[in-house]
């Protein structure tokens, strides 16, 4: 020990020279990463998939009524064709840590259910944000990245998973698809057509009953479908050793309400501790007009719920309350994952432009305490699209107004200040995001973005200039996930 | 999860279903018909209204479907009811009821009638106003049936087949519904009889109503406390012969009735009946028309003899004819307007307006809007005249053509201030027509066509001119061109027309990618 003590110094020196270089490594691992690359995206990482389920996807015979069997070769070939479109329209993500995630829970299930699931479906990550899965039948299933963000554990995304894998398992697509061909072609259905044309009165209402019959009678087959993957999810999941948890059946209740739920704080507070002006009349409804007043026509919403394809989320909480297998408490979805996929939706939306979304869905990160440079970036690229919107005139869409009952009184104060601020307030906003520190911290494509979009804004400017601008940041940065804006303009 | 079988069921079915019963759905779609109409009140747009004739439901009545939209396009709800042959004139509103103003007939089948039956059913009556009030939950809370007789459209022989449910009748003149603040309704107007006015609360109890003597037009507008209706008569001036009937909408008392007439008893030609945003009264604006060569304003060469001395806004601020607060101002009248020659050439673009438009800011002063036109000497045809003079002949054909061109040139903005005084605000710089014969017909130039929005909340006004190949946005407040929008760029055509207060309606439609994108745009 003591022959030691004079090599302490030394060490303490070493011991710093390794601190600065951690500090240093740190510095360079602040650059933020992008949420994912361009080719990652479903037109490109997908084209081996769509190729083939154009081939592998070939229709059965089902009938021997060569009328009913064509229909049903039109529903089949729809059916590809609505996947295929999917993927060319990059509707999926093909990113890893995603992928990898809601794969081991696929993995998971289908591993300990081999006799129901001897092959394990194809799985797409859908960059949707509604808070769904789906299966369209044929082996191939789709998660919404909706349902990644909304899930507070992994229990929930696998009893959705499970319960899409019981659709697969049990055909309910391709058995929808023969029972309408077979309805379609029908001696039933034609007559009650031909009944309508041979009507002198009523046609409309007559021809809405037998749509509208025919709707219901669907809508019953889809409740009763429902209601078996309920009970096959349960199995499938206890196989799998994946706790059960009736109560995420009453959270799904709640999906919807992403928009319905309040920021934290008054809107202003928001932009005010940016830094930045806010006037109180922008966030208040200057014109008359119906919007303001209190409508309460119920008939519409009595039907609406009558169609709902789903029984009631409270009734499946509770005929499966008594398969509970909830033990201890429930594995949470890895943070990385939900930042990941929430970034994704964030990105999505304002290329999707639904701008309004977009900045309340960044608030409400700012709640949660998610504020890196990435989503002020993303507050920058809103009031970027308002500002481009608002000069192409088309404002209106981008902020895509709702109406008040759908929403929370913080989303429609912020979405009557996207509408009413005037447009130099826009400009203002977009220049001082554009001012601002954190873009040292961006990737080099993010901070790309800066001059294509000054081009975009030229109010001289050409659909030449815009098009070549695209092209260079294209060029410039290939992989980038932005590439996907700059394509709106390189067209 | 919570939807499972995808949307895209739901679209191929639609589309499947769609192709393969197209029979049945083409015709039972031939038999529906669709009328748009805004909702408004207080003379500011609201909303938006679809009323859709759905079916026969038996040999005389219809099923409807009325669905209501609020001003940003964004569906509130949609009530159905059952009724004789209707067609939806005017949709008011007020204290969170809307009154929908029909004219209903009870001939229903048009197509299989023939026109001398139509005509005989004309004659036997079964026509009337028919007044629908709703309320906020969707519900028809009062109906009431007027009988009116009703003139023969003159275009059913030719729309019959097309339009098999059309009513076969008009009103002389047409059905107005106006909310009055704060009490209920008021509606007008005049069959082959009488001209009628009556007021109604908002529970549909009728509170009063007036005949008003015939004339060639009318237009009404209400305020909180009284209600006026502007008529215009036939008379030698051809576009004078304007008065206003005023009555108090408590008891419906008449005001003093009063005749528009300049100081010298010179008609004046109305351009603008609105309210007044500073004052909340009605105003009228017009040109006043000069006694002699009034009669004389369908060419360039007429415009430049003065068919015009002048403007005019008279506010109409009481019952009484000592209420009203005339302001003339003339051309002739140098000190008031120095730019202006006698013959109305505006000395700024040395062009002759004709005014079709006015605007009512929120300082007081009136705006004058319209197309403006120059006149040139044709020199060519003046020098072939004299060098062909020998010829007698040639000179004549020359002459008959006329020895001046005309053009349709910038539209021009005149201001006028609440003391009188004039100045000439504006050239917004547009598309100029080519040069014609100066004794055209006005039309073979074609014309600007001017909207006007306001925005209450900033106390400015727009003017949007609807030019030769581009729509022009023009703040009348900093006097400043906001924005041109083309009207065609490749295959995408835009149109713009004045939507809620303060915003514009932006139609675009993209002919190669087959579609439309509405967008309602703040100023």
């Amino acid at each position: 020990m003591h022959r030691s003590a004079p090599y302490l110094p030394f060490r303490r020196f070493v011991s710093c020279v390794l601190l600065l270089l951690c500090v240093f490594a740190g510095d360079l691992r602040a650059q933020l990463a992008n949420p994912y690359d361009y080719p990652v995206l479903s037109h490109l990482a997908h084209q081996r998939l769509r190729d083939s389920l154009k081939k592998s996807w070939s229709v059965p015979a089902a009938f021997k009524d060569k009328e009913t069997q064509k229909k049903f070769r039109e529903f089949w070939e729809g059916r590809t064709e609505f996947v295929v479109n999917a993927i060319e329209n990059k509707d999926f993500i093909e990113e890893q840590e995603l992928h990898a995630f809601i794969d081991g829970i696929v993995s998971q299930i289908c591993a300990a259910n081999k006799d129901l699931i001897p092959q394990k479906p194809v799985l797409l990550i859908d960059r949707s944000a509604s808070v769904n899965a789906y299966s369209v039948g044929g082996h191939l299933i789709a998660v919404n990245l909706g349902l990644i963000t909304f899930a507070r554990s992994r229990e929930e995304i696998a009893l959705v998973i499970a319960h899409e894998l019981s659709h697969d398992i049990l055909d309910h697509a391709g058995r929808s698809m023969r029972e309408r061909a077979e309805w379609l072609t029908s001696d039933e259905y034609k007559k009650s057509l031909n009944e309508v044309l041979d009507s002198r009165y009523e046609r409309f209402t007559r021809l809405k009953k037998v749509l509208e019959g025919y709707t219901f009678s669907r809508t019953r087959h889809n409740r009763y479908h429902e209601g078996e993957a309920d009970s096959l999810a349960v199995v499938l999941l206890k196989k799998g050793k994946i706790a059960f948890d009736p109560a995420c059946f009453l959270r799904l209740d709640s999906s919807d309400m992403q928009y319905q739920r309040p920021l934290a704080q008054p809107v202003k507070a928001y932009f005010t501790a940016l830094g930045l002006p806010f006037e109180d009349s922008w966030a208040r409804k200057a014109t008359k007009g119906l919007s303001a007043r209190n409508f309460n026509f119920n008939k519409g919403k009595e039907n609406a719920d009558s169609l709902k394809t789903h029984p009631d989320c409270k009734d499946r909480y509770t005929r499966t309350l008594p398969w509970s297998t909830v033990s201890g408490p429930l594995t949470p979805v890895p943070a990385s994952v939900q930042a990941k996929a929430s970034k994704i939706i964030l990105w999505n939306l304002f290329d999707n432009q639904s701008l309004t979304a977009c900045l309340y869905r960044l608030l409400q990160e700012r709640d949660s305490g998610n504020n890196d440079a990435w989503y002020t970036f993303m507050m920058h690229n809103v009031f970027f699209g308002l500002f481009y919107s608002d000069n192409e005139l088309n404002r209106f869409n981008v902020v895509k107004i709702r109406p008040k009952e759908d929403v929370a009184p913080s989303y429609f104060e912020l979405q009557t200040m996207l509408e009413q601020m005037p447009r130099e307030s826009l400009e203002q906003y977009y220049r001082h995001f554009g001012a601002q520190a954190f873009w040292q911290e961006l990737p080099a494509d993010a901070r790309g973005l800066k001059p294509l979009y000054a081009t975009l804004l030229q109010k001289e400017g050409t659909p030449k200039e815009r098009e070549a601008a695209a092209r260079t940041f294209k060029m410039a940065h290939p992989k980038s996930m932005y590439c996907e804006f700059a394509e709106h303009f390189s067209k | 999860m919570k939807r499972t079988l995808p949307v895209f069921v739901c679209l191929l079915l639609c589309t499947i279903v769609s192709r393969a019963q197209s029979k049945v759905f083409r015709e039972v779609s031939s038999e529906i018909s669709s009328q748009m109409k805004l909702i408004t009140q207080d003379e500011a747009l609201i909303g938006y209204l679809m009323f859709t004739q759905l079916e026969k439901v038996n040999a005389d009545s219809f099923n409807y479907q009325v669905s209501i939209m609020d001003e940003n396009l964004n569906d509130i709800g949609k009530l159905h009811f059952k009724d004789k042959n209707l067609e939806l004139r005017s949709v008011s509103f007020e204290q969170d009821v809307l009154c929908l103003g029909y004219v209903k007939s009870d001939l229903a089948d048009l197509k299989n009638t023939s026109m001398k039956k139509i005509r005989q059913a004309m004659d036997e009556g079964g026509n009337a106003v028919f007044t629908q009030l709703i309320n906020l939950k969707g519900e028809i809370i009062h109906t009431a049936s007027i009988r009116v007789d009703l003139k023969l459209k003159e275009e059913l022989a030719y729309v019959k087949n097309a339009r098999p449910s059309a009513v076969a009748g008009r009103l002389k003149h047409d059905l107005v519904v106006k909310n009055i603040p704060g009490k209920g309704f008021m509606a007008f107007y005049g069959d082959e009889e009488k001209n009628r006015l009556f007021a109604f609360d908002i529970s549909g109890k009728e509170l009063w109503s007036k005949n008003i003597p015939d004339a060639q037009a009318f237009a009404m507008l209400t305020t909180a406390s009284d209600v006026y209706v502007l008529s215009k008569r036939k008379m030698e001036m051809v576009e004078g012969g304007y008065e206003v009937r005023g009555f108090a909408v408590s008891d419906g008392a008449a005001h003093d009735k009063y005749e528009l007439k300049d100081r010298n008893g010179s008609q004046l030609k109305v351009l603008g009946f609105e309210i007044d945003p500073t004052t909340g009264k009605p105003i009228i604006t017009g040109s006043i028309i000069d006694p002699v060569r009034g009669n004389s304003f369908y060419t360039v060469t007429a415009l430049s003899k003065g068919p015009y001395d002048g403007v005019f806004t008279v506010a109409l601020n009481g019952p009484r004819r000592a209420d009203i607060k005339e302001t003339f101002s003339y051309w002739s009248d140098g000190s008031k307007a120095p730019e202006i020659s006698a013959s109305g050439l505006l000395g700024d673009n040395h062009a002759y307006p004709r005014f079709s438009s006015t605007i009512r800011d929120f300082k007081g002063n009136t705006y004058f809007v319209g197309n403006s036109y120059i006149r040139k000497a044709k020199v060519g045809s003046i020098v072939a005249s004299i060098l062909l003079s020998p010829t007698v002949i040639f000179p004549i054909f020359i002459a008959a053509g006329g020895y001046n061109k005309g053009k349709a040139v910038d539209a021009v903005l005149l201001r006028q201030d609440s003391a009188g005084r004039l100045r000439f605000e504006n050239a917004i710089e547009g598309q100029s027509s080519r040069f014609y014969a100066a004794k055209m017909d006005l039309s073979y130039y074609g014309f600007k066509s001017f909207y006007t929005v306001s925005n209450p909340a900033t106390q400015s006004n727009f003017l949007i001119v609807d030019d030769f190949g581009k729509t022009i946005i023009y703040n009348v407040t900093t006097r400043r061109v906001v924005r041109t929008v083309p009207a065609r760029e490749g295959s995408v055509s835009t149109a713009i027309f004045p939507a809620k207060q303060g915003h514009i309606m932006v139609v675009e439609n993209n002919r190669r990618e087959r579609y439309t994108k509405l967008s309602i745009e703040a100023l």
